[in-house]
């Protein structure tokens, strides 16, 4: 399901990236590219610096001192690295973050509404909230409803429909299976696909390596801050990936 | 009827009115600390200070222009709201527990940096103001002070009180509808709940605590006019309101707006019922009795939110 148009730039490009939390380093020079279009698979065992990624190109690890960043984020060709959370968000890219974060005090509705904040968003809102509707129908019967009282995998889907609201071009999808059942991760990979399909590019992250290569169009092994292995992921065969996964190289000798 | 029982139900009914008056009161007075506490975990120990500063701008107004101390709103509001969003926005914003983080401090210093900038504020405040009016009591004058609103022969409401609250429930169900129905009202309450996150929403979390500043200061500018027209007040009456409003959001609970409102009245009513069976001295400590009492049994407040 390759899209890829050459010639042009990839949609993203991260190019020697480092993150850092105070003194301790986080990322140690990763570099990666996605094709628009396309759904690429961040996979790497807890602690691997996946999180650090992802809050890294929508701007959350550059505020000062305490956590920061080191590198080249791109996106259609233009650096973003330096930019604030919001400005990035602006041009397109979002993410859903890690364990959901809703806001706990509101309802399903206007948890959506939060996501359609931007100016940009507001003239085609209803359309937008409908779409997302349209996407996750339980949530459609339950807009009033407290977030607070819902499952978790209705929480997750109130999450990523925050996120659709602000109508990205690039979502970035922090372990969407964290903590649910996996018959509900089948049902919300579903509609990933079908996100996808309406041409927004995803980046996904997971701990679980055959889900993340099931879904994706290109896959890279993050292992203690690193890039090990990137490619296509039928090619490349799950035990490659996996062995990369665990830090075992070819000749099964673990770092 | 038995004339004892009567009159010991008039007391208790005018005391319940004049409490629940006082309760609306009490609520614009407090509302400020309970929003910029639940948005950006800030006491703002200048918030008595300035309140008065407020009353003082009022006083200003009128001796340039006689006019109903209630015109002087239309200016008190814009330039409260002006104080507050500047306040937030120059200076508080960089020392938030926040920006602390952001540096690599520990939360504590985010947490202590806003009390210590505060309670230095709401002294400058109250000694500019000795230094622009001098120490004399002022009242805002007005024609309404004596003036009383009878419902039923023995049961009477003072029409100022009557004024304020109904003030002070408009001004409240604008605030709920402007949080619970606009983008920036959302915005604020989204900051309150995961500000981590926000900006994900495309929103600019300085701006949206400066404008939740900017709301809360200007409340309290209204309150100052009401308490200018109610008692007299000088420049270091700050810190008495400040008192009433950590009382009310303590009774209430912080970031309520019910909360507030119902907080208020309790407190109201405990002070004036307190007032009339046992005497002016026993308003104050009955307060804070019902103050303590609620610390004691349910220390997040009667109203708080879950979080
Ligand atoms: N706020 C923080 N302060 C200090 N160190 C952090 C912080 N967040 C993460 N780290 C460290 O950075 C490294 C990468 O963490 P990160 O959360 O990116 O991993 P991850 O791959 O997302 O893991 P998981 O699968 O458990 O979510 C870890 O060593 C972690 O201890
Ligand atoms: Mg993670």
């Amino acid at each position: 399901m390759s899209i890829s148009v050459p010639d042009s730039p990839p949609l993203l490009t991260v190019k020697g990236l480092s993150a850092y939390y105070g003194e301790s380093r986080a990322l140690f020079g990763v570099g990666f590219s996605v094709e628009k279009g396309t759904v690429h698979s961040i996979v790497g065992a807890n602690g691997a610096g996946k999180s650090t990624l992802l809050r890294a190109i929508v701007g959350m690890m550059n505020r000062g001192r305490a956590a920061h960043i080191n590198g080249i984020v791109e996106f259609k060709g233009r650096r973003i690295d330096h930019l604030k959370t919001e400005e990035i968000v602006g041009l397109g890219v979002t993410m859903v973050p890690e364990g959901r974060r809703l806001f706990a005090s509101m309802s399903v509705e206007e948890n959506l509404l939060c996501g359609g904040f931007l100016a940009r968003c507001r003239s085609a809102m209803d359309e937008t909230l409908e779409s997302v509707y349209d996407l996750f129908p339980r949530l459609a019967d339950r807009r009033q409803q407290p977030v607070s009282q819902m499952s978790g995998g209705e929480q997750q889907m109130v999450s990523i429909g925050r996120a659709l609201m602000s109508s990205p071009e690039l979502i970035l999808l922090d372990e969407l299976s964290l903590g649910l059942a996996p018959i509900v991760v089948d049902q919300i990979y579903q509609r990933i696909l079908t996100i996808n399909q309406r041409g927004i590019t995803c980046i996904v992250i997971e701990q679980d390596t055959e889900r993340a290569m099931r879904v994706a169009t290109s896959v890279s092994v993050l292992l203690e801050g690193r890039v090990v292995l990137e490619g296509d992921p039928d090619i490349l065969g799950r035990d490659r990936v996996s062995a990369a996964y665990f830090g075992i190289d070819n000749a099964g000798i673990s770092r | 009827m038995n004339e004892d029982l009567y009159w010991a139900l008039i007391d208790i009914a005018n005391g319940l009115l004049s409490g629940v008056m006082l309760g609306g009161y009490y609520a614009i007075i407090s509302i400020g600390l309970a929003l910029t506490f639940g948005v950006m975990r800030l006491v703002n120990l200048a918030h008595g200070d300035l309140l008065v500063l407020a009353a003082y701008l009022a006083v200003l107004a009128l001796q340039f222009v006689p006019m109903s101390p209630f015109i002087t709103l239309a200016l008190v509001i814009p330039v409260m709201f002006g104080v507050g969003y500047a306040l937030q926005r120059f200076m508080l914003n960089s020392i938030s527990v926040q920006s602390m983080e952001r540096r690599g401090m520990s939360t504590g210093y985010g947490l202590m940096s806003p009390i210590l900038v505060t309670f230095g504020l709401s002294i400058v405040i109250a000694h500019a103001l000795l230094g622009g009016f001098a120490s004399d009591a002022r009242i805002i004058r007005n024609a309404l002070s004596y003036s009383a609103v009878r419902l039923t022969e023995d049961l009477n409401v003072s029409t100022l009180r009557l004024i304020f609250f109904g003030i002070a429930v408009a001004i409240l169900l604008g605030l709920h509808l402007f949080l619970k129905r606009t983008h920036a009202g959302r915005a604020i309450r989204a900051s309150a709940d995961d500000v981590e996150i926000t900006p994900l929403m495309g929103m600019v979390t300085p701006k949206i605590n400066a404008m939740a500043s900017g709301i809360a200061i200007s409340i309290a500018g209204v309150a100052g006019v009401m308490v200018g027209m109610s008692r007299t007040f000088q420049p270091f009456d700050g810190p008495v309101f400040l008192l009433i409003a950590f009382g009310v959001v303590i009774v209430g609970g912080m970031g309520s707006i019910v909360g507030s409102l119902v907080g208020g009245m309790l407190l109201g009513i405990t002070q004036v019922l307190a007032g009339t069976y046992f005497g002016p001295s026993a308003q104050l400590v009955a307060g804070y009795m019902l103050i303590l009492f609620v610390l004691a049994v349910r220390p997040q407040g009667l109203f708080a939110r879950r979080r």
